[in-house]
């Protein structure tokens, strides 16, 4: 059986999520950052993007890697009631 | 908007939509007598969905056809900094993080209907439960009435004006309604199903035809904007960043404790099905809102220097050049057309349900008639329902303006229960009294910012001021009047993660 896991209680999940969000928004660029541009996005936006998509990762596999409660105990139930 | 190309193909179209919407209602709902006899049966499928029906129902429900009719426009005119759609969308997943692993647990065991069901059960308070069920009831109504502006608004241009606003109304409404009376939430998340699939595809196709109109090339797109339109390729302007982070905490709190969205949390089959759902929703924004945020980026090369109202029309303007590529084009338009009209109708579907659940569970069976059978309460709901939608229709004939407006409007008032629903699953010593207090200033801070026309404050929402407040006062008061022992017990024990009561 897995051991219990509750996103709440790790604190680095939450740091990690205050970060992504910093880097997301382009609150840090000087005025410059506009080219070079790539893939059609200007640098700053192209970046933000990216790192948008860091976050969508991050959040999808924290829902499947750090969150485990009561999941074993219902599937050990569905088995027994498939086996019925 | 006016599409030139489509007028009666449209309404065949549309006709197949409703059929469809109404056969997955019919089959969903024969044969089941608990649906009609159970509030967990109507309003939550029984606690039963499985992952596929989850998975759509989430999405079609986060994402309307507003999210294209609306975000292609807020993009056109923004510029790049749109792209923060993506990010607030996404953060909603990491809001869910936070409450919905402990809730789900609590209101399998506790059987919950309704959101208000989880204050209702931690706080014991009437304050606290009314004045939830009035923010959360306001919201939803402010929603649903926004859909239906947006389904008139859509039908009407797709068929060139050959069905008026009035009539598509209030067919798609008794279409919508006759599903949902026949199957309940398995009607709404069975449809979800085909509307999320058609919105899905129809937003991949209209970004291929734009790009494909523009010759293939975003940097071509991007230059032409930055010599005719500098600020919006531009670094945003730090108040825009603020304002950037603002709307991150408002629709990412907002949004996850909808009560329709914490309702889904209710009638996930089983924990498994629950995160292998949001780790897949995780992934949505940017195959969604961020593709519709190329398109109004598009839009701005194809049609430059729209003003605001002119800019309103831009899907529909785009759509039209589209069609005209070839016969392919022109039919997938008819069919994505009639796919944004779907995907309004299953955001509206969803919030009805709600609504309805939050009458009957949380008004009728809590103060009115406690005693009533579930079959009645089950039919208030579905009576209210109607009415309700009656009501506002009736509004919606002077539909406003801007669609972003009112949607901004209904989070200010709505992420004033965030305190209550999350603080009060982990923090024992979370009081009654406190959290009502800190909930009714948050909930006027936000309003009367809004309405004295101050809805941001250096780019930073009423609403997220009020929430700060609303914190600090739930938090604050909780810590200088302690709860009892006693107290701290019982909260213990509501919020611990047993299955099994």
């Amino acid at each position: 059986m897995e051991k219990m896991k509750e996103p709440i209680k790790k604190k680095w999940i939450w740091i990690g999520l205050v970060l992504i969000i910093l880097v997301i928004v382009p609150w840090y660029y000087p005025d410059k950052a506009v080219e070079p541009i790539i893939l059609g996005f200007p640098f700053w936006a192209f970046l933000s993007g990216v790192f948008s998509l860091v976050l969508c990762g991050y959040l999808s596999w924290l829902c499947t890697h750090e969150w485990n409660i009561v999941e074993d105990f219902e599937e050990e139930e569905k088995r027994k009631v498939d086996e019925k | 908007m006016n599409l030139a190309f489509s007028g009666i193909d449209g309404v065949i179209i549309l006709v197949f939509y409703a059929l469809v919407m109404l056969l997955i209602g019919y089959l969903s709902g024969r044969g089941d007598k608990k649906i009609h006899h159970s509030m967990s049966g109507y309003f939550l499928a029984g606690k039963n969905l499985g992952f596929i029906a989850l998975f759509f129902t989430l999405y079609a429900t986060q994402y309307s056809g507003n999210t294209i009719v609306g975000y292609a426009p807020t993009a056109y005119r923004s510029g790049f900094s749109w792209i923060q759609s993506v990010s607030f969308m996404t953060i909603i997943i990491g809001v869910y993080l936070l409450f919905a692993p402990r809730l789900y647990v609590i209101s399998k065991r506790n059987k919950f209907i309704t959101p208000t069901d989880w204050l209702k059960y931690r706080f014991n308070s009437k304050a606290v439960t009314l004045l939830g069920v009035f923010l959360m009831l306001w919201g939803l109504g402010n929603y649903l009435l926004e859909q239906l502006v947006a389904i008139g608004q859509a039908v009407a241009g797709m068929t060139g004006g050959t069905i008026p606003y009035q009539v598509a109304v209030i067919a798609f409404i008794l279409v919508m309604l006759a599903y949902e009376w026949m199957g309940g939430m398995k009607a709404v998340a069975f449809t979800d199903v085909m509307q999320g699939l058609v919105l899905m595809v129809g937003i991949l196709v209209f970004l291929g035809g734009a790009l494909y109109l523009v010759g293939g090339n975003l940097t071509n797109v991007t230059t032409f904007i930055m010599d005719s339109e500098p600020a919006k390729v531009g670094v945003p302007a730090m108040e825009t960043s603020i304002n950037w982070f603002s709307i991150l905490l408002l629709v990412g709190c907002g949004a996850a404790i909808y009560p329709h969205a914490v309702q889904r949390i209710y009638s996930a089959e089983s924990e498994k099905t629950l995160k292998k759902s949001f780790a897949r929703m995780a992934w949505m924004p940017p195959v969604t809102t961020g593709l519709v945020f190329v398109i109004g980026i598009i839009g701005i090369s194809m049609f430059p220097g729209l003003n605001e109202a002119n800019s309103e029309q831009l899907v529909g303007m785009m759509a039209n050049e589209i069609a005209s590529i070839n016969s392919f084009y022109y039919w997938v338009m008819i069919l994505f057309f009639g796919g944004i009209v779907a995907a309004i109708v299953s955001t509206a579907d969803s919030v009805l349900l709600s609504f309805s659940s939050m009458i009957s569970n949380d008004i009728y069976g809590n103060f009115i008639n406690p005693k009533a059978s579930e079959y009645r309460k089950v039919l208030v709901g579905k009576i209210v329902g109607v009415i309700a939608v009656i009501l506002l229709i009736w509004i919606a004939w002077n539909p406003p303006g801007t669609l972003y407006q009112i949607f901004v409007l209904k989070f200010e008032l709505l992420v004033q229960v965030f305190p209550a629903f999350i603080l009060g699953l982990y923090w024992k010593k979370l009081s009654a009294r406190p959290v009502f207090l800190g909930m009714l200033l948050g909930a006027v801070i936000a309003g009367v910012m809004t309405l004295t026309g101050h809805s941001t404050v250096y780019g930073i929402h009423g609403g997220v001021i009020g929430l700060l407040v609303n914190f600090v006062v739930a938090v604050g008061g909780s810590v200088l009047v302690p709860v009892s022992a006693k107290q701290e017990g019982r909260a213990d024990e509501m919020t611990s993660l047993k299955i099994e009561a």
